[in-house]
């Protein structure tokens, strides 16, 4: 029980309460920004953690994403459009009821759901951390190797439109972690005669790049293409205030969505936005009240708001006890933790076991901080959203990428590489590549070759050593499973369509 | 005709990346061959783009998007291009008199028509950027080997 010293030890340092309160409320505001993701400004005041001590770093920038996943209920809520991908299931029913004149009452329901279901997905994490840690501690180079596999196959089959373009996305986010000195033997790859090349693409200007620069030209092409208007909300005197009455039914949706969230969030890759819907559609199964769904009710925005707050915390478990980052987010994190000299895996709960105890009890304590503050501030929030003139913002944020990539380092070879970066991120999004799994792939990369490599030397060269252990097997087999269920759904999908035609 | 345009860009990536891993010397005996992973790697990426090609062949183009999309993606070129001059400029001319001249620019692009705010952007920015990170954060400001207005300011 860990935890409870840790949290007495959170609560009794003003600094870090000021930071989690602080990064709570930023989140909340970048996530509710449409355009602006958790991940973008994670990745923006990334340099300026390397000036601040690991545990206030980590703390100031995992609340800002679990915050950050949280804010993006308030504009699917106010403005038809989800302020991150993981609030597009809220927005079904968050609103209809804006639009009926209880968008109070619907972000109150996000609020309290979202407390509920990353307060489910922290306990979890706290409690189940430990022993997974205990078995990785156990597992060799070719089990290792397995899990990464599976990894990069799950993140780049499973999310996003195409099969084929997630994987090479991944394959991609490999090919970029090559360039530079082997670890191994110090040969040159990819260097091309290069120096700078020769010290590899750098984490943090590549992050800044692919979500911040990039993201700056995917502005710059909405704006474009932005036609019509927002249409006003109705607005009605008890339309703000939630009773327990009306709250009660949307318990049971919110626990049961905390549950599905946690489960997903174990599985690197698959994120909020697939717990929210499934979460969703597993609550309108169970409802009295399916005809309602979709058209204003309540427990419509509890199930996903919890489920997609809920992957939050588990999601930490993969990255902290394997060095498997289960998210764009968990990415970033895992960068901090490399830039303050703490090796992520099995053998972190050895070496910084209070370190990573600290972080959890700032966790909880940015839960509250969020939940309060959304409790009581999410309709200044949005009003103070509106006020934000977008056309300065996204200069500034355009400014600041250049800035922020050279700080990490003080190097303009980073620079060089951030613009590059940008485009390549921007181009990805346009033609429905998968940032995620890119992203991801560049961080897991080095570890996955590590242990490959360990591996063909365990079994002189002879790859059957991955077959040969029922564990890595078992991963491996996991993998080919993820590939082979994600080309069934599509297979099921076309059919639904050519059938939908037929009868046309 | 997009779908074969993803498909050969993938096709060209993943043979220069097979050409470089191809590169890396020999392992010694006893190790393991450095360019194993890239190779494979590259290998497997050469096997997507050609699914992607196959794939492309059973769909149609739509034209009218296309020429719809053009337009905003020369103003993402034009953009990455004053991005890239932007950064190359640190080296020349340092921090504050690139920023200076990029600002209203990119303030233009999305949009702002105040010619009082564009103004005002060439001095406030610089040197907010200046004084949160190169001041506050004690970051070393690159030195442009040109021209430096830092250098010029402090004397």
């Amino acid at each position: 029980m860990e935890i409870f010293p840790a949290l007495l030890s959170v609560i009794t340092d003003p600094m870090l309460l000021f930071a989690i309160v602080l990064a709570a409320a930023v989140g909340m505001i970048v996530g509710a920004t449409p355009g602006l993701t958790a991940s973008a400004a994670i990745a923006m005041l990334l340099p300026i953690t390397f000036y601040m001590s690991p545990l206030f770093a980590l703390a100031f920038l995992y609340v800002i994403g679990k915050s950050g996943r949280y804010g993006g209920s308030i504009a699917a809520i106010l403005f038809n459009t989800p302020g991150t991908a993981a609030s597009a299931a809220t927005q079904i029913d968050g609103y209809p009821l804006a639009r009926a004149g209880k968008a109070g009452k619907a972000m109150k329901v996000a609020t309290i759901s979202s407390v509920i279901g990353d307060l489910m997905g922290d306990i979890l994490l706290v409690v189940g951390v430990g022993f997974i840690a205990a078995i990785a501690l156990k597992l060799g180079p070719p089990e290792t190797f397995a899990i990464y596999f599976a990894a990069f196959v799950v993140i780049g089959s499973v999310i996003g439109k195409s099969i084929v373009k997630g994987l090479a996305s991944a394959l991609l986010g490999i090919l970029v972690a090559m360039v530079g000195l082997d670890p191994i033997s110090s040969e040159e790859r990819y260097t091309f005669g290069s120096f700078d090349l020769s010290n590899g693409i750098g984490l943090v200007p590549l992050m800044i790049g692919v979500f911040v620069l990039g993201e700056v030209f995917a502005q710059l092409e909405e704006r474009r293409k932005a036609t019509g208007e927002t249409k006003e909300n109705e607005s009605s005197a008890d339309g703000n205030d939630l009773t327990w009455e009306e709250y009660k039914p949307c318990l049971p949706h919110a626990v049961r969505g905390g549950f599905i969230g946690a489960g997903i969030g174990l599985l690197p890759g698959l994120g909020s936005a697939i717990a929210a819907f499934i979460s969703y559609g597993e609550g309108k199964r169970r409802a009295k009240n399916p005809e309602q769904w979709g058209n204003g009710a309540l427990e419509g925005v509890a199930a996903p708001e919890a489920a997609n707050n809920a992957v939050s915390g588990p999601s930490m478990a993969p990255l902290l006890t394997l060095g498997i980052p289960g998210s764009t987010i968990g990415a970033i994190l895992l960068g901090v933790f490399l830039i303050h000299g703490i090796q992520v895996g099995p053998t972190l709960f050895l070496t910084d076991k209070e370190l990573v105890y600290k972080l959890f009890a700032c966790g909880m304590l940015g839960i509250f901080a969020y939940g309060l503050i959304g409790y009581f501030g999410a309709t200044q929030v949005a009003r103070l959203i509106l006020k934000i003139p977008t056309n300065v913002l996204y200069p500034l944020i355009f400014m600041t990428a250049f800035v922020a990539a050279y700080s990490a380092r003080g190097s303009m070879f980073d620079v060089t590489v951030m613009t590059c970066a940008g485009f390549v991120g921007w181009l990805m999004r346009k033609y429905d590549f998968n940032i995620a799994a890119f992203v991801i792939s560049f961080v897991l990369a080095k570890g996955a070759e590590e242990t490959f490599r360990q591996s063909l030397l365990m079994s002189d060269g002879g790859a059957l050593i991955f077959v040969e252990r029922p564990i890595a097997l078992a991963f491996l087999i996991l993998g080919a499973g993820a590939i082979a269920f994600r080309i069934r759904g599509i297979m099921k999908e076309r059919k639904l369509a050519q059938g939908g035609l037929g009868d046309a | 005709m997009r779908t074969y345009a993803e498909g050969l860009v993938l096709a060209v990536v993943s043979l220069v990346a097979i050409w470089g891993a191809w590169q890396v010397p020999a392992a010694s005996p006893g190790d393991t061959w450095a360019g194993i992973v890239p190779f494979a790697a590259s290998v497997a990426l050469l096997g997507l783009s050609g699914l992607l090609l196959v794939g492309a062949s059973s769909q149609v183009g739509d034209v009218a998007t296309a020429r719809a999309d053009s337009g905003a993606t020369v103003q993402i070129i034009v953009l990455f291009i004053i991005a890239l001059i932007y950064q190359q400029s640190f080296r020349w001319f340092g921090y504050l008199l690139p920023t200076a001249i990029v600002a209203p620019i990119v303030l233009y692009m999305f949009g702002v028509r105040s010619w009082i705010g564009l103004a005002v952007s060439v001095v406030i920015c610089p040197l907010v950027f200046h004084l949160i990170f190169f001041v506050l954060l004690g970051v070393f400001p690159p030195y442009g080997e040109v021209f430096d207005l830092l250098s010029w300011i402090q004397g």
